[in-house]
Protein backbone atom coordinates (compact mmCIF):
# COMPACT_ATOMS: atom_id res chain seq x y z
CA UNK A 1 0.00 0.00 0.00
CA UNK A 2 0.87 3.17 -0.92
CA UNK A 3 -1.26 6.02 -0.41
CA UNK A 4 -0.74 9.52 0.19
CA UNK A 5 -2.91 11.35 2.61
CA UNK A 6 -2.96 15.08 2.01
CA UNK A 7 -3.60 17.09 4.81
CA UNK A 8 -3.57 21.15 6.00
CA UNK A 9 -2.40 22.60 8.70
CA UNK A 10 -4.80 25.97 9.70
CA UNK A 11 -4.87 28.66 12.63
CA UNK A 12 -4.08 31.90 13.70
CA UNK A 13 -0.79 33.70 12.83
CA UNK A 14 1.90 32.59 15.27
CA UNK A 15 0.12 29.02 16.50
CA UNK A 16 3.10 26.79 14.94
CA UNK A 17 2.03 25.62 11.66
CA UNK A 18 5.38 26.40 10.04
CA UNK A 19 7.41 25.17 12.57
CA UNK A 20 4.71 22.22 12.80
CA UNK A 21 5.75 20.90 9.33
CA UNK A 22 9.42 22.24 9.43
CA UNK A 23 9.69 20.03 12.22
CA UNK A 24 7.85 17.05 11.04
CA UNK A 25 8.73 17.07 7.66
CA UNK A 26 10.97 14.32 6.23
CA UNK A 27 12.40 16.33 2.93
CA UNK A 28 13.41 20.26 3.35
CA UNK A 29 9.96 21.95 3.68
CA UNK A 30 9.04 24.52 1.30
CA UNK A 31 8.22 28.19 3.24
CA UNK A 32 6.49 31.15 1.84
CA UNK A 33 7.39 33.12 4.95
CA UNK A 34 8.46 36.88 4.62
CA UNK A 35 9.29 39.37 7.18
CA UNK A 36 6.32 40.72 8.63
CA UNK A 37 5.28 44.80 8.36
CA UNK A 38 2.40 44.96 11.07
CA UNK A 39 1.77 44.92 14.55
CA UNK A 40 2.55 40.94 14.03
CA UNK A 41 6.03 41.81 13.83
CA UNK A 42 5.97 42.22 17.69
CA UNK A 43 5.46 38.78 18.52
CA UNK A 44 7.19 36.93 15.02
CA UNK A 45 9.43 38.15 12.35
CA UNK A 46 8.18 36.67 9.66
CA UNK A 47 4.80 35.02 8.63
CA UNK A 48 3.92 32.78 5.40
CA UNK A 49 2.01 34.34 2.41
CA UNK A 50 1.36 31.54 0.55
CA UNK A 51 1.73 28.04 1.93
CA UNK A 52 4.34 25.41 4.04
CA UNK A 53 5.08 22.10 2.04
CA UNK A 54 6.25 19.15 3.66
CA UNK A 55 5.90 15.18 3.67
CA UNK A 56 6.27 12.50 6.25
CA UNK A 57 6.58 9.20 5.41
CA UNK A 58 4.25 6.73 7.57
CA UNK A 59 6.07 4.15 9.46
CA UNK A 60 5.75 0.72 7.41
CA UNK A 61 4.32 0.87 4.41
CA UNK A 62 1.25 3.20 5.32
CA UNK A 63 2.14 5.61 2.66
CA UNK A 64 2.85 9.55 3.11
CA UNK A 65 1.60 12.49 4.57
CA UNK A 66 1.71 15.24 2.31
CA UNK A 67 1.61 18.30 4.96
CA UNK A 68 0.33 21.81 4.01
CA UNK A 69 0.08 24.66 6.07
CA UNK A 70 -1.78 28.10 5.04
CA UNK A 71 -1.71 31.30 6.05
CA UNK A 72 -3.21 32.74 9.19
CA UNK A 73 -4.49 36.06 8.20
CA UNK A 74 -7.65 35.80 6.81
CA UNK A 75 -6.82 37.72 3.74
CA UNK A 76 -4.90 34.76 2.30
CA UNK A 77 -8.06 32.84 2.47
CA UNK A 78 -8.03 31.94 -1.40
CA UNK A 79 -4.90 29.68 -0.36
CA UNK A 80 -7.82 26.97 0.67
CA UNK A 81 -8.41 26.59 -3.25
CA UNK A 82 -5.06 25.86 -4.14
CA UNK A 83 -4.87 22.89 -1.68
CA UNK A 84 -8.57 21.77 -1.61
CA UNK A 85 -8.53 19.82 -4.18
CA UNK A 86 -8.14 15.94 -2.55
CA UNK A 87 -7.67 16.71 0.62
CA UNK A 88 -8.17 14.20 3.40
CA UNK A 89 -8.49 16.57 6.61
CA UNK A 90 -7.85 19.40 8.33
CA UNK A 91 -5.72 20.43 11.82
CA UNK A 92 -6.63 23.91 13.17
CA UNK A 93 -3.69 24.47 15.59
CA UNK A 94 -4.84 26.88 18.71
CA UNK A 95 -1.76 28.30 20.38
CA UNK A 96 -2.32 27.80 24.23
CA UNK A 97 0.22 30.31 25.15
CA UNK A 98 -1.39 32.78 23.23
CA UNK A 99 -3.86 35.26 24.96
CA UNK A 100 -5.81 35.79 21.94
CA UNK A 101 -6.28 32.15 21.08
CA UNK A 102 -9.66 31.71 21.28
CA UNK A 103 -10.10 35.12 18.80
CA UNK A 104 -7.64 33.11 16.37
CA UNK A 105 -9.23 30.32 16.35
CA UNK A 106 -12.59 31.79 15.85
CA UNK A 107 -11.42 33.85 12.97
CA UNK A 108 -9.87 30.63 11.21
CA UNK A 109 -13.35 28.70 11.99
CA UNK A 110 -15.40 31.76 10.39
CA UNK A 111 -13.22 32.09 7.52
CA UNK A 112 -13.50 28.39 6.34
CA UNK A 113 -16.38 27.18 7.78
CA UNK A 114 -17.86 25.93 4.62
CA UNK A 115 -14.84 24.10 3.41
CA UNK A 116 -13.88 22.70 7.09
CA UNK A 117 -17.52 21.54 7.45
CA UNK A 118 -17.06 19.34 4.51
CA UNK A 119 -14.14 17.58 5.71
CA UNK A 120 -12.69 16.14 9.08
CA UNK A 121 -11.64 18.18 11.04
CA UNK A 122 -9.45 18.09 14.16
CA UNK A 123 -8.61 21.52 16.66
CA UNK A 124 -5.39 20.95 18.36
CA UNK A 125 -4.16 23.10 20.96
CA UNK A 126 -1.14 23.56 20.45
CA UNK A 127 2.36 24.95 23.28
CA UNK A 128 1.02 23.74 26.03
CA UNK A 129 1.75 20.47 28.47
CA UNK A 130 -1.66 20.50 30.18
CA UNK A 131 -4.12 23.16 28.60
CA UNK A 132 -6.71 23.44 31.03
CA UNK A 133 -10.08 21.87 30.68
CA UNK A 134 -11.78 25.95 30.16
CA UNK A 135 -9.37 26.19 26.90
CA UNK A 136 -10.64 23.17 25.69
CA UNK A 137 -14.65 23.88 26.31
CA UNK A 138 -14.10 27.46 24.60
CA UNK A 139 -12.67 25.93 21.39
CA UNK A 140 -15.62 23.57 21.73
CA UNK A 141 -17.60 26.67 21.58
CA UNK A 142 -15.91 28.18 18.97
CA UNK A 143 -17.00 25.28 17.53
CA UNK A 144 -20.72 25.21 17.89
CA UNK A 145 -20.65 28.49 17.56
CA UNK A 146 -19.75 28.03 13.93
CA UNK A 147 -22.08 24.37 13.49
CA UNK A 148 -19.06 22.84 13.41
CA UNK A 149 -18.19 19.57 14.98
CA UNK A 150 -14.67 18.38 16.04
CA UNK A 151 -12.99 16.72 18.68
CA UNK A 152 -10.41 18.88 20.50
CA UNK A 153 -7.14 17.60 21.39
CA UNK A 154 -4.02 18.77 22.86
CA UNK A 155 -0.75 18.07 21.05
CA UNK A 156 2.62 19.23 20.72
CA UNK A 157 3.17 20.24 17.08
CA UNK A 158 6.75 19.51 17.02
CA UNK A 159 6.10 15.20 17.93
CA UNK A 160 5.74 13.11 14.74
CA UNK A 161 3.59 11.02 17.19
CA UNK A 162 1.30 13.34 17.87
CA UNK A 163 0.76 14.18 14.23
CA UNK A 164 0.56 10.55 13.55
CA UNK A 165 -2.30 10.11 16.07
CA UNK A 166 -4.07 13.30 14.64
CA UNK A 167 -3.79 11.68 11.35
CA UNK A 168 -5.45 8.24 12.95
CA UNK A 169 -8.25 10.22 14.22
CA UNK A 170 -9.08 12.32 10.87
CA UNK A 171 -9.13 8.79 9.46
CA UNK A 172 -11.55 7.46 12.07
CA UNK A 173 -13.80 10.63 11.61
CA UNK A 174 -13.61 9.73 7.81
CA UNK A 175 -14.74 6.12 8.47
CA UNK A 176 -17.80 7.18 11.14
CA UNK A 177 -18.42 10.93 9.93
CA UNK A 178 -17.67 11.85 6.56
CA UNK A 179 -18.95 10.18 3.06
CA UNK A 180 -16.39 10.87 0.42
CA UNK A 181 -13.77 8.58 0.24
CA UNK A 182 -13.19 9.13 -3.29
CA UNK A 183 -12.28 12.67 -2.74
CA UNK A 184 -10.76 12.38 0.41
CA UNK A 185 -7.69 10.46 -1.32
CA UNK A 186 -4.97 11.75 -3.17
CA UNK A 187 -3.03 9.69 -5.44
CA UNK B 1 15.73 45.11 10.73
CA UNK B 2 13.73 48.22 10.28
CA UNK B 3 11.42 48.84 7.73
CA UNK B 4 12.26 51.85 5.24
CA UNK B 5 9.15 53.10 2.90
CA UNK B 6 9.15 56.12 0.33
CA UNK B 7 6.19 57.84 1.18
CA UNK B 8 2.67 56.98 0.24
CA UNK B 9 2.66 60.25 -1.61
CA UNK B 10 5.55 59.92 -3.17
CA UNK B 11 4.44 56.03 -4.88
CA UNK B 12 0.67 57.56 -4.97
CA UNK B 13 2.71 60.08 -7.61
CA UNK B 14 4.97 57.12 -9.27
CA UNK B 15 1.71 55.24 -9.87
CA UNK B 16 0.34 58.21 -11.74
CA UNK B 17 3.25 58.69 -13.63
CA UNK B 18 2.83 55.06 -15.07
CA UNK B 19 -0.55 55.09 -15.47
CA UNK B 20 -0.53 58.47 -17.58
CA UNK B 21 2.39 56.80 -19.64
CA UNK B 22 0.24 54.32 -21.35
CA UNK B 23 -3.63 54.13 -21.51
CA UNK B 24 -3.38 49.84 -21.65
CA UNK B 25 -2.44 49.69 -17.82
CA UNK B 26 -5.12 49.16 -16.05
CA UNK B 27 -3.98 48.91 -12.19
CA UNK B 28 -0.60 49.79 -10.35
CA UNK B 29 0.02 48.52 -6.59
CA UNK B 30 2.48 49.10 -4.60
CA UNK B 31 2.03 46.19 -2.33
CA UNK B 32 3.67 45.02 1.45
CA UNK B 33 5.46 41.48 1.22
CA UNK B 34 2.99 40.77 3.63
CA UNK B 35 0.17 40.97 1.89
CA UNK B 36 -1.31 44.58 2.18
CA UNK B 37 -1.79 47.59 0.06
CA UNK B 38 0.13 50.41 0.62
CA UNK B 39 -0.02 52.51 -2.45
CA UNK B 40 -2.67 51.91 -5.21
CA UNK B 41 -4.01 53.22 -8.55
CA UNK B 42 -6.75 51.66 -10.68
CA UNK B 43 -8.78 52.90 -13.52
CA UNK B 44 -11.57 50.52 -12.75
CA UNK B 45 -12.85 48.82 -9.49
CA UNK B 46 -10.58 45.80 -7.75
CA UNK B 47 -10.88 44.90 -4.63
CA UNK B 48 -7.74 45.91 -3.38
CA UNK B 49 -7.11 43.38 -0.44
CA UNK B 50 -6.81 40.49 -2.16
CA UNK B 51 -5.28 42.10 -4.96
CA UNK B 52 -1.93 42.94 -2.75
CA UNK B 53 -2.58 39.67 -0.65
CA UNK B 54 -2.43 37.59 -3.69
CA UNK B 55 0.40 39.79 -5.47
CA UNK B 56 2.29 38.67 -2.01
CA UNK B 57 1.17 35.19 -2.41
CA UNK B 58 2.49 34.61 -6.37
CA UNK B 59 5.80 36.97 -5.60
CA UNK B 60 6.84 34.57 -2.18
CA UNK B 61 5.37 30.96 -4.05
CA UNK B 62 7.40 32.40 -7.44
CA UNK B 63 10.58 32.52 -4.98
CA UNK B 64 10.54 29.53 -3.20
CA UNK B 65 10.42 27.77 -6.93
CA UNK B 66 12.93 29.09 -8.24
CA UNK B 67 15.14 29.12 -5.02
CA UNK B 68 14.12 25.10 -4.90
CA UNK B 69 14.29 24.28 -8.63
CA UNK B 70 17.19 26.48 -9.73
CA UNK B 71 19.07 28.28 -6.46
CA UNK B 72 18.13 31.61 -8.50
CA UNK B 73 15.67 34.60 -7.22
CA UNK B 74 13.09 36.62 -8.65
CA UNK B 75 13.47 39.46 -10.82
CA UNK B 76 9.57 39.53 -12.54
CA UNK B 77 6.78 37.68 -12.29
CA UNK B 78 4.27 37.58 -15.59
CA UNK B 79 1.15 36.12 -15.89
CA UNK B 80 -0.89 36.22 -19.24
CA UNK B 81 -4.66 35.98 -19.30
CA UNK B 82 -6.68 36.37 -22.56
CA UNK B 83 -7.46 39.43 -22.27
CA UNK B 84 -5.24 41.01 -19.36
CA UNK B 85 -1.45 40.20 -18.40
CA UNK B 86 -0.02 40.94 -14.67
CA UNK B 87 3.54 41.64 -13.84
CA UNK B 88 4.81 41.93 -10.74
CA UNK B 89 8.37 42.54 -9.93
CA UNK B 90 10.30 43.68 -5.94
CA UNK B 91 11.12 46.83 -5.88
CA UNK B 92 14.89 45.44 -5.96
CA UNK B 93 17.68 46.59 -3.84
CA UNK B 94 15.21 48.27 -1.46
CA UNK B 95 15.55 47.56 2.06
CA UNK B 96 11.59 48.60 1.77
CA UNK B 97 9.42 45.15 1.43
CA UNK B 98 7.47 46.73 -1.49
CA UNK B 99 5.97 44.79 -4.56
CA UNK B 100 4.68 46.36 -7.62
CA UNK B 101 1.79 45.22 -9.15
CA UNK B 102 0.69 46.39 -13.06
CA UNK B 103 -2.01 44.80 -14.69
CA UNK B 104 -2.21 46.18 -18.30
CA UNK B 105 -4.41 44.56 -21.19
CA UNK B 106 -3.39 42.11 -23.20
CA UNK B 107 -2.74 43.72 -26.38
CA UNK B 108 0.00 46.01 -24.49
CA UNK B 109 3.48 44.79 -25.13
CA UNK B 110 5.03 43.04 -23.02
CA UNK B 111 8.85 45.26 -23.07
CA UNK B 112 6.74 48.80 -22.40
CA UNK B 113 4.86 47.01 -19.29
CA UNK B 114 8.59 46.30 -17.82
CA UNK B 115 10.27 48.92 -18.08
CA UNK B 116 7.14 51.27 -17.23
CA UNK B 117 7.33 49.04 -13.96
CA UNK B 118 11.25 49.60 -13.91
CA UNK B 119 10.67 53.12 -13.81
CA UNK B 120 7.73 52.96 -11.70
CA UNK B 121 10.07 50.66 -9.19
CA UNK B 122 13.62 52.81 -9.43
CA UNK B 123 11.47 56.32 -9.16
CA UNK B 124 10.04 55.47 -5.39
CA UNK B 125 13.71 54.02 -4.77
CA UNK B 126 15.68 56.95 -5.08
CA UNK B 127 12.70 58.48 -2.73
CA UNK B 128 13.64 55.64 0.07
CA UNK B 129 17.28 56.46 -0.57
CA UNK B 130 16.50 60.15 0.00
CA UNK B 131 14.75 59.41 2.93
CA UNK B 132 16.54 56.94 4.48
CA UNK B 133 19.95 59.18 4.26
CA UNK B 134 17.54 62.34 5.76
CA UNK B 135 16.96 60.42 8.62
CA UNK B 136 20.01 58.96 9.32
Amino acid sequence: MNEVYKIVFMGAPGSGKTTCIAALSDIPPVSTDVPCTDALQETKDTTTVALDYGELRLDGDNGRLLLYGLPGQSRFSYMFDVVRAGLFGAIVLVDASSEGAIDGLAETLETYREDLASIPLVVAINKSDEPSHALGLRCQQALHAQGLVAPVTAMDARRRDDVVQLFEVLLTLLEFGFGHTSKGRAT
Amino acid sequence: MSIVLPTQPRCHRALDTLLHRCDGVEAAMFALRDGRSYAERFRSTLPVNKFAAMSSSLVALSNSVLREIASDALNYLLIEGDAHKLVLCKVAGSKSPLILSILAKHEINLGLVLGLAKMCAKDVMEAEFAESAQAS
